[in-house]
């Protein structure tokens, strides 16, 4: 018998993520993806000035406004042919860096932990077991009982207040959670330290940045920090201490509390290493470049097809000339007019349906890479960075690797990466190798300002007529590019295609579905009532819909209504 | 002296969800606010809130909100009002989460000991239309309801000798029409 269900969050104005799923026999069989935001956000930059558009294009999203300042730039800088210093590229990377392990920490603890971690066995766990256990998996120093014993009496008062607060509408006792009461408190205790960690992350984004949310120091070339070490208010030497000791906080955190975490958790699902691959297309850009020309970059990008990683297909530059040529928006299934655009020809004019299965079903477009459906995100930045042999990608992923199999006693290889474990794998993998390059780009950036050079921004000039610019940058959630075309110094056309756009996307005009919808097919569902399953599968890509509103609704209509048709 | 927090919420770029950041630089360019207090243009922060409420004594939250009443409405929430509010299916780090940031600050014990949230009910949301009339008429008594809300924590700032106009600079989205255009 074929059920079906949706979830869908009843939203005020603008709508979040929608699954509809078909059940039968326990499985997935069929799955659709929608968006229920109009996205049409960038049509509010056309006829302005390209200098102020990364102001703008920060506000798109409310989590991640620096990934669109950054890429809004570097699309005019592209467009321009403009370089910039070696200390803007620095400082950019600064901020990337953490704000990405900022949102990987979030993702993890606070987005979806508790899709694995039952809190319920919590109360139940042995405390002094779960120290001992916890000292086994990593040096990190705040695993002591005293602590766990701390977070323990926490979920103990909070059960036995008769309200669950934040865990009152988790699916606890469900079939398919299974982890120990110690792994179940341990993996809580740090949920609850991640916040302060998150936190420091953030604070070096707002020392470099001038604030956050939204940073203040970007400009069309450059940054706009002063560098003066011997002046107050702009960059000095007793800044760049306070980031560097932050960061030496955070590195920790990430590799002796959050790596550790996942890979233990991840070796005691092992199952999950066989469900939720879907589309094994994968693209990612190079991000984090090492100097002012961008000729070298500490993460690797490229494509993969099929999942042959042995063809990858490395990326040369942050834009590679393949990459400007092979990416177009379908608008075929989704509520826009037309069909297939180039993103510099893009068209965003809304032509809204009902949900139609067979027809037009999301306000997201359809991003395809020379046709294809691809995946993006940190899977898709391991999965080729290891495909090119690149050291640092290797080093973590075959650490994770061997503590994973390690503890589900049973050999996971870098192919099952490609499933829904694989991605949350990927994203600590991820946050490893950020977590080193941290330091590095630190002191990039302290040595090259003591070596004298204080340089931070190169002036724009722009030409009469018609130029186009791609800006891109791998964040937290995958690649991301701005598409600008610019005559005579004025935006005449703007499309930013977003990591969710391509993870979420609907189906195309050859009928190809979208990684989220493809990622769904065969997922188990134990109980319609209860898709945990499906949850785990979505959140393993950290969904980022609603580039979009936050209207406050007093009487909670923003639930996401689980509906079995 | 403890510390205040005084935050806009909602995104400028759509129409009245802007009313929260609007209204912190209405407060910045017409008063002189005590070092315990600080302002903050929050954006649309999802799961972050919770970072940006953590230490503060006292919040004032300033967001849209839809409670069906007219566009310009004003309610105001307490803390017990917020914590009643049934909890949600987290599918993305995005969705409204003031209720899980509370529920979140309470487990870890740093829940803000003072809370107010002032709710208007807004009006339009297009992309680049700016805060509508009944909205942007109805700011000063967002204002008033901030200051007599600091009046009540005994927190006292000052008219600014010489006002300025508020840096919203976002506003100048509503003499560009594109975006209302197209949704046309």
């Amino acid at each position: 018998m074929t059920s079906r269900i949706k979830i869908d969050p009843i939203s005020r104005i603008e709508g979040h993520l929608r699954i509809d799923a078909e059940v039968d026999g326990g499985f997935v069989s069929k799955a659709w993806a929608s968006c229920t935001m109009w996205r049409g956000i960038e049509n509010i930059l056309i006829g302005r000035d390209p200098r102020e558009a990364w102001l703008f294009a920060q506000r798109f999203c409310g989590v991640c406004t620096t990934v669109h300042a950054i890429a809004s730039v570097r699309a005019v800088e592209d467009a321009l042919k403009l370089q910039i210093p070696p200390n803007a590229q620095y400082i950019r990377n600064l901020i990337l860096i953490h704000h990405a392990l900022h949102d990987h920490i979030v993702h993890f603890y606070h987005l979806s932990a508790l899709d694995w971690i039952d809190v319920m066995q919590i109360p139940k766990a042995d405390p002094v077991k779960t120290a001992s256990l916890a000292q086994s998996l990593s040096s990190w120093t705040r695993n002591s009982p005293q602590e766990f014993k701390s977070a323990q009496d926490k979920v103990k008062a909070l059960a036995s207040s008769g309200q669950l607060g934040i865990f009152a509408n988790g699916y606890w006792g469900h079939p398919a959670m299974h982890l120990s009461p110690e792994v179940s408190l341990l993996g809580f205790t740090h949920y609850l330290q991640a916040l302060e960690f998150q936190r420091k992350s953030n604070q070096i984004v707002a020392i470099l940045g001038g604030k956050t949310p939204h940073i203040q120091n970007m400009t069309v070339g450059g940054v706009a920090n002063a560098i003066d070490l011997d002046s107050l208010g702009t960059l000095t030497m007793d800044r760049l201490q306070m980031i560097r000791s932050l960061i030496d906080e955070v590195i920790p955190f990430v590799h002796e509390a959050y790596f550790p975490d996942v890979c233990a958790i991840a070796g005691m699902y092992p199952e999950w290493f066989d469900i939720g691959g879907g589309v094994n297309n994968y693209l990612a850009v190079p991000d984090l470049p090492n100097d002012g020309s961008a000729s070298h970059f500490d993460l690797p990008g490229g494509v993969i097809f099929s999942g042959d990683r042995n063809a990858v297909k490395p990326f040369k530059s942050a834009a590679d000339e393949e990459f400007r040529q092979a990416v177009t928006e379908d608008n075929t299934r989704a509520w826009y007019k037309g069909s297939v655009f180039h993103p510099y020809k893009g068209q965003t004019n809304p032509d809204y349906t009902d949900f139609q299965d067979n027809g037009k079903y999301t306000w997201v477009k359809a991003p395809r890479y020379e046709w294809r459906p691809m995946q993006v995100g940190p899977l898709s930045n391991i999965l080729v960075g290891y495909a090119q042999g690149h050291p640092l990608t290797r080093k973590w992923t075959d650490l994770a690797l061997g503590r994973i199999s390690a503890v589900a006693k049973r050999n996971v290889t870098v192919d099952q990466l490609q499933s829904t474990m694989g991605r949350y794998a990927a994203r600590a993998i991820r946050s490893a190798m950020l977590a080193d390059l941290a330091v590095k780009h630190c002191e990039l950036l302290t040595n090259n300002i003591l070596s004298g050079d204080v340089a931070t921004h190169n002036p724009p000039q722009f030409p009469k007529g018609e130029i186009e610019g791609v800006g891109t940058h791998e964040a937290p959630r995958g690649t991301l590019s701005h598409w600008v075309v610019i005559k005579d110094a004025k935006l005449v056309n703007y499309q930013a295609v977003v990591p969710t756009t391509w993870n979420a996307s609907p189906r195309d005009i050859q009928g190809n579905v979208g990684p989220y919808e493809a990622s769904l097919m065969r997922n188990p569902v134990a109980d319609p009532e209860r898709p945990l399953e499906l949850l785990r599968t979505v959140h393993s890509f950290d969904p980022c819909m609603a580039c979009a509103c936050h209207t406050f609704d007093p009487d909670g209509r923003e639930i996401a209504r689980v509906k079995v048709l | 002296m403890s510390e205040v927090l005084i935050a806009g919420i909602g995104n400028v770029l759509l129409g009245d969800d802007g009313v929260g950041p609007f209204s912190v630089k209405v407060l910045e360019s017409q008063y002189d606010f005590p070092h315990n207090v600080e302002l903050a243009d929050l954006g649309t922060p999802g799961l972050d809130l919770p970072v940006y409420l953590l230490g503060a004594d006292a919040v004032i939250l300033v967001d849209s909100a839809k409670f069906g009443g007219e566009a310009g409405d004003i309610r105001m929430f307490r803390k017990q009002e917020i914590l009643n509010i049934p909890p949600s299916t987290r599918i993305d780090p995005h969705s409204p989460t003031l209720r899980e940031s509370f529920s979140l600050l309470e487990l870890l014990g740093a829940i803000p000991r003072e809370f107010l949230m002032i709710g208007m009910q807004g009006g339009r949301f297009d992309p680049g239309s700016g805060l509508s009339t009944p909205v942007r008429l109805c700011i000063p008594h967002i204002i008033d309801a901030v200051l007599r809300e600091l009046r009540r924590l005994n927190v006292w700032c000052e008219p600014k000798a010489s006002v300025k106009p508020p840096g919203t600079w976002w506003d100048s989205l509503r003499r560009n029409t594109t975006g209302k255009a197209l949704l046309g």
